[in-house]
Parts: C-alpha cells; structure tokens; sequence
C-alpha cells in the first residue's frame, strides 16, 4: 500500500459550551488551525472527509452540506462518513484510502461535535433496537456499567484501580492547552463522587465538550514537499461486532483485538509494550481504558489494573497512555478519536508541548464507538514502514 | 489532483429487493439482508470472503442514531472492517473503490437501503438546510426543484411540457423493469414540477480486485473512473437551471477514464430528485447541450437514457444512485431484460442534498 502522512493536525479550544461560535465557526477554527500547520492553503487540498457524531447530536442532517463553505471544499470531493464515537479515526481511514488508492494527494479530515446543542443521551439512546433494546438501556452508561461489573466479578478488578485512570488523565490535561477540564482528582475523589450507574460514578465519566479537530493527510511525494517530518501512518483500522450486548462477551473487545492484530502485522509490531512509545485511547468511562490495555497487548488479558497500578502509563512511566488528558479533559465525541490520532502525530513530530514524551518515535492509537463494538487502532510513527 | 488511472476494480454481482411504495412487513434488517444474499448468491463468492463493508443511510430515515450499528449482523459485517457513508450510496462505492484499489482489501461489499415509508421525508429535506437563515424560509427539496425549473425554463430552454415527457418515459420504462413496482402508483402531473417518488428497498454491490474477478465471472463490470463535487450550501447563490457541481465531478471522472466526447457512452443512468434535475444532469455529465436534453428522450440519440425507468419513479432516498450503478452494471453484463443490445459503456450518477448540491459520477466498461 502507498504511505500515508499527517502532515498538519489542528484542534479548537474545547469547553463545554462555544456560545461564541455555530458548527461551521467551530469546524472552522479547527480547519485553519490544521491548514496553518501544514503551511497549505484551501487551495492545496483534493478532498475533505467530514467526520460527526449521529445527526441527532446537534438536529442538523447531513451536516456536511453546510460546513462545505467552512471547509474550502466548494466544487470539490466532499463526504461524510459517520461511525458513533469513534467516528474520528473512521473518517481518517476513508481519507487514508482516498490517497492509497490514488483518488487524491492531500485530504482534509475534520471532526467535531458541538454537543451542547442536542440532547445528548437521548440520542445515544435512540441507537438501541426500537422494539428490544431502548426499554432497557438509558444512554451508554448501562451497558458500560454492565461491562465493568462483568470485569470486577470476573478479574477482580477494582472501583480504585479505574479512579486511577480518572487521577491519571486529570493530571495529564492540566498540561493540554486545548482541554476544557483542568481539575486535578485524587482517587478518594474519584471513589465519593455521585454514582451515576454504579459502578460508574461522576469522576469516572469524561466531560461533554464542544470541540472540532482537523487533520491533513497527504500522500508520500505531498508529505515530502511539505515538511520534513511527516508522521507516518503505519497501519489503521476499523473493526466492528455484530452481536448485541448480550451475546458478546463482557471482558474483551472482540474487534478491538481484530483491529490490534492487523495494524501491528502491517507496522511489524510485535510486542506493543516495548515497540510503541506513547498511546492515545478514546475513553468514554475510565474502567474502558483499562480493557484497552489488554485489548492492544499492553500487558496480559486482566492485567490492567496491575499495568496502572504500576504507574507505567503515567507521564513518566514506561508507557504514557493519553499524555494530552484523553477524553477526561475534552470529549466532543465525533471529534475525539481524530484527537487522539492529532495527538500522536504531534507526539512523533516533537510538537506535543508541554505533554512531550522524550523521544517518542511510535505511537499507538485506540479509538471506538457504537454500543462498544465499533473499534479503531492506529500506529503512527517518525519513521515509515 | 492526481490525473492517473485507478488500478482495475470491478463490480462482480449485485442485486436489489424489489423497489415499492412500502414494505410493511419487512424491517430494515430484512430488506437488507435480501439484498445482501441475492448478491453473494452465485457470485462465486461467500460471505467469508468479503473483506469490508461499507453502508448508506440515514439515522434521521430510520429514526435510530448510528443506525449501521443495529444492522450490521444483516449487512454480513461481523467482524469485518465496517464504515458508515451518510451520502448517497454511490459515494459508499466510491470508499470502497479507494479502499481495493489501495491494494488493502480484495472484496467489497458496498450496501444502501431506504425504508422512507415510515419517515417523513420532508424533514429528513428540511432539517438538511443552513438552521439559521435557510431553515425559517421553508427552503426544502421541492422548493429548489421549483427554482430550478423557473431558471431552466426560462433560459431558452425547453417547452414546459419536457417535464411530462421525461416523467411519461422513465414510468413506462419502470413498468417493464422486475425490479421496481409501480403497480397502483400514478405519475406525478399536475402544474408543480414532477418529484422523484420515494420508495422502500435495499441494494447491495460487490467490487473486487481484477485477479478476483477474472476468477469468479465471465463478465466483470470495470469501473474506469470517478468523480465527485459539491457545491456550496446557499442555495440563493448557487447558479439555477444548471448543475456545475455535477459539471466538475464529471470532469473528474471523464479525466481519471480518458473519456474525451461522453456522448459515444452506451448507456446513462441518473440520481436525480425531480425532472428538471434529470434534464440538468444529463446537461452536465455533457451528453446534451444547455436546455437540450429532453431530445434525449425523443428518439435523437443512440444514449439509452435510463433503462432501468431510473430514479423518478422509484427514489430510494440514499440508496438511489447505489441502485443506478448496480442497474448499469447488471445492463452491462447483459444480466437484464431491459437493458440496450451490445452495451459497453455506462455513466452513472448520483446526487444529494437540497436542490442536488452534491454529486458523485461513475464509468463503466465491459470487455467486448
């Protein structure tokens, strides 16, 4: 396959509400802030991926339509690809084929979703099957709090040790410019705060943010002529399960696994652990971050709250898993899994600020979305394949 | 942009359920799973070897948000690379296209359906327009087909009567087509510019790599070019009575065919909402001039100008244009009754949007 870079990435300011802006202002903030970048023009670029959560997050249908203008992207290819959460690192891969497969040289990718705009958890809610499944389950949070129980009973995983990721991402957004929450949480604070679904509780859920990122792709040649360090997009994709929530099974993801095993067979990934520097994971609920370690092969099926107890995923562990803060300082949700793939080619390019991990060279990238079956990985590094 | 050819991808089987009014006692699932099935069946290949999925439709059509996620068992997608286009189908071929020629997947299977019998069509237009300007005034698909019309009348065009024309044609084509049921339904007359009428049904294509193909049918449709443009939102500044977006995602993909005069095609099938967006298309893609099209249809042409009755009288919102390509290949491959003799080569088109602000054209050709 032809290789694909990230030659310029851009996020606005995330918060809770961006009453100073509509949709198109935010995505075209984001927009320039990737274009400036990258040191191109509206007019360098073939084609834009619009990537969003589901239509009913902000009551505008085929949103695409209007944020053409924003984009630059009159008379041009435009599409909207659109896969729940993780709708970011979708919308990315479509934009990777465009170039691999020889239909476009640079692509424009922007995500966003101004979510104080809808009714969230009614929509999230509307994805479950009319007839079976909306009687039972109230936004994602069920089902996620069923998910953790499962993992407690089963591995005997603990309330603390996904505090732990909750203190972890806190402490890292502090650091993140562009994050909406910047409050430092201890583990007892994570451990008293208001249950919501237990054993989910308020601190173990990340905010609900207004927020756009853009990146630019550009084939090999494009990469080159614009600057001279691409971060190279070493294997991507995006995996899905049928099955509904009760058929599946409650501890591991699956197409997570699926889409780990083909991204590290094409980026020559043989122990994550040691191969990949830092890591971006889109975690909707802290005890999910925790599966993602298993799920990417960061440590053995059920030793993840070993893995973060360790302190091997903090800034200055062994691992950093979401230096930037995760979704714990920022969530627009169809926007998150393409920060996460911005943050790590930030990482690999040394452009990461402040949250910098010394020499990071390889970068992995968990995204996902759905009702936990649609999942994402990416690897990104200085050097290509 | 780059002007090189696509490596070779064919579309190897496809089929549709019948196109109707409604389908009352099917869920989406099932219409979807039909079309899915009918497809792989003596395709040479089963579901075990389709290496993606990519799927067309709408969360505000079914009434459920990321909808692809309740479907995925009866789109054959369980785990397998899966990705929602929330454009009219033929924008999903497109995804996947990229994807094989990429060299990273060897089988497709591009799916779109509609079920807009138990929506409300008219919002699933309106709630498209611009919230804050557009939104108030009323602007929804019927008022920019009527716009267009004021604009392409006027402007030398034709006589209004070329509307009933196309309308009279493409019906009388969609009686004799098996796939679509017109049985009980009536044109659309009347002084209000004739719309597309929305109908339920499902349509799947699968695509492969030229090795795949050449090993699992005689006849593979060669898809030779693409391209796609939108134009901009506002619909008070965008030109009236023509289409340039369709112009240029023409242009793109006569360039990437090496399709120099369009007019030599074989056969055309279009997307199109309404009959003056019909004629505009055909303007477009340049198999007419300006205000000319309707000879198209009045016997001045070897062009088979929609075959299969096209999508005026059987729009299946999102999956329309999905439909106009597995149509032409079927035509191609000379799988249909009602396709023309000794066909070659086929344009396809599809649109999105109000007033079609979006379109995506396809080429075709099969070895003769």
């Amino acid at each position: 396959m032809n290789n694909v870079a990230i030659v310029g990435t851009g996020q606005t300011h995330h918060a809770r509400r961006r009453t100073d802006v509509s949709t198109a202002g935010l995505v075209r903030e984001a927009v320039v802030r990737a274009l400036d970048d990258a040191q191109l023009t509206f007019d360098d670029i073939d084609s834009v991926v619009v990537a969003s959560g589901p239509v009913l997050f902000a009551a505008v249908n085929q949103p695409e339509k209007w944020l053409v203008d924003v984009c630059g992207a009159r008379m041009k290819p435009v599409v909207r690809v659109t896969s729940g959460g993780g709708t970011g690192l979708a919308g990315a891969l479509a934009g990777m084929n465009q170039i691999a497969g020889g239909f476009a040289e640079r692509v424009l990718v922007v995500a966003y979703d101004k979510l104080s705009e809808g009714a969230l958890q009614y929509s999230i809610s509307s994805l479950y099957d009319p007839f079976w499944g909306r009687e039972f389950a109230v936004g994602i949070m069920g089902f996620a709090a069923a998910y953790w129980r499962a993992r407690m009973d089963t591995l005997g995983h603990t309330e603390e040790a996904a505090a732990m990721v909750a203190v972890k991402n806190h402490a890292n957004a502090l650091r993140n410019p562009y994050a909406h929450v910047k409050k430092p949480v201890t583990v007892e604070d994570v451990l008293a705060s208001k249950p919501l679904a237990w054993p989910i509780k308020l601190l173990d859920v990340p905010p609900i943010s207004d927020g756009a990122c853009a990146v630019v792709l550009a084939s090999e040649p494009a990469a080159r002529s614009i600057t001279d360090r691409p971060a190279w997009i070493r294997g991507m994709a995006y995996y899905c399960e049928a099955d509904n929530g009760p058929d599946r099974s409650m501890i591991q993801s699956e197409p997570l696994a699926i889409a780990a095993q083909r991204v590290y067979q094409k980026a020559g990934i043989t122990n994550p652990l040691r191969q990949v520097d830092v890591v971006e994971v889109q975690e909707p609920y802290t005890c999910f971050e925790l599966s993602y370690y298993e799920g990417l092969g960061l440590c053995r099926p059920g030793g993840a709250a070993e893995l973060i107890a360790s302190g091997a995923t903090s800034m200055d562990g062994d691992i950093p898993v979401n230096p930037s803060g995760g979704c714990m300082g920022a969530n627009p949700i169809g926007a998150t899994a393409l920060i996460r793939l911005a943050e790590a080619a930030r990482q690999v390019t040394g452009k990461a600020g402040d949250y910098q991990v010394a020499g990071a060279e390889t970068a992995l990238v968990q995204a996902g979305g759905g009702w936990a079956n649609l999942r994402g990985v990416a690897v990104v590094g200085a050097d290509k394949n | 942009m780059t002007a090189t050819a696509l490596p070779r991808v064919a579309i190897v089987s496809s089929a549709q359920t019948e196109l109707r009014a409604a389908w009352p006692g099917l869920q989406h699932v099932d219409l979807i799973s039909a079309a899915v099935t009918k497809a792989l069946a003596g395709s040479g290949l089963r579901i075990e070897d389709v290496d993606f999925v990519i799927d067309s439709g709408s969360d505000v059509l079914d009434g459920r948000s990321i909808s692809n996620c309740g479907f995925l068992g009866a789109l054959g997608a369980h785990h397998k690379e899966e990705s929602r286009v929330e454009e009219d189908g033929l924008w999903a071929a497109l995804y996947g296209v990229t994807k094989i020629a990429s060299g990273s997947a060897d089988v497709g299977l591009i799916v779109a359906y509609s079920k807009p019998s138990e929506s409300d069509l008219a919002a699933f237009y309106w709630t498209q327009a611009e919230p804050f300007y557009a939104r108030p005034v009323g602007l929804d698909h019927r008022a920019a087909a009527g716009f267009h019309a004021q604009a392409y009348l006027n402007a030398d065009g034709p006589a209004p009567e070329a509307f009933a024309t196309v309308v009279a044609r493409n019906w009388a084509r969609a009686a004799a087509n098996p796939s679509v049921d017109v049985e009980g339904a009536s044109a659309p007359s009347g002084d209000g510019v004739p719309m597309s009428r929305p109908v339920d049904g499902a349509v799947a294509v699968v695509i492969a790599t030229e090795q795949v193909a050449r090993r699992v049918t005689p006849d593979p449709v060669w898809i030779t070019g693409m391209g796609t443009a939108m134009d901009q939102h506002t619909f008070a500044r965008r030109e009236r009575g023509s289409l340039p977006a369709c112009r240029a995602a023409a242009r793109m993909a006569y360039r990437r065919a090496g399709v120099h005069d369009p007019t030599r095609v074989s056969l055309v099938e279009t997307g199109a909402d309404s009959a003056v967006g019909e004629l505009m298309v055909l303007e477009a893609l340049g198999l007419a001039d300006t205000g000319r099209a309707v000879e198209l249809y009045n016997g001045g042409t070897h062009i088979a100008v929609n075959p299969s009755g096209g999508s005026l009288p059987a729009d299946p919102v999102m999956a329309t244009g999905l439909v106009r390509l597995g149509e032409a290949s079927l035509q191609l491959a000379g799988r249909v009754p009602h396709g023309p003799d000794g066909a070659s080569t086929a344009i396809v088109h599809g649109a999105g949007g109000i007033g079609m602000q979006n379109h995506c054209v396809f080429t075709l050709e099969v070895d003769r």
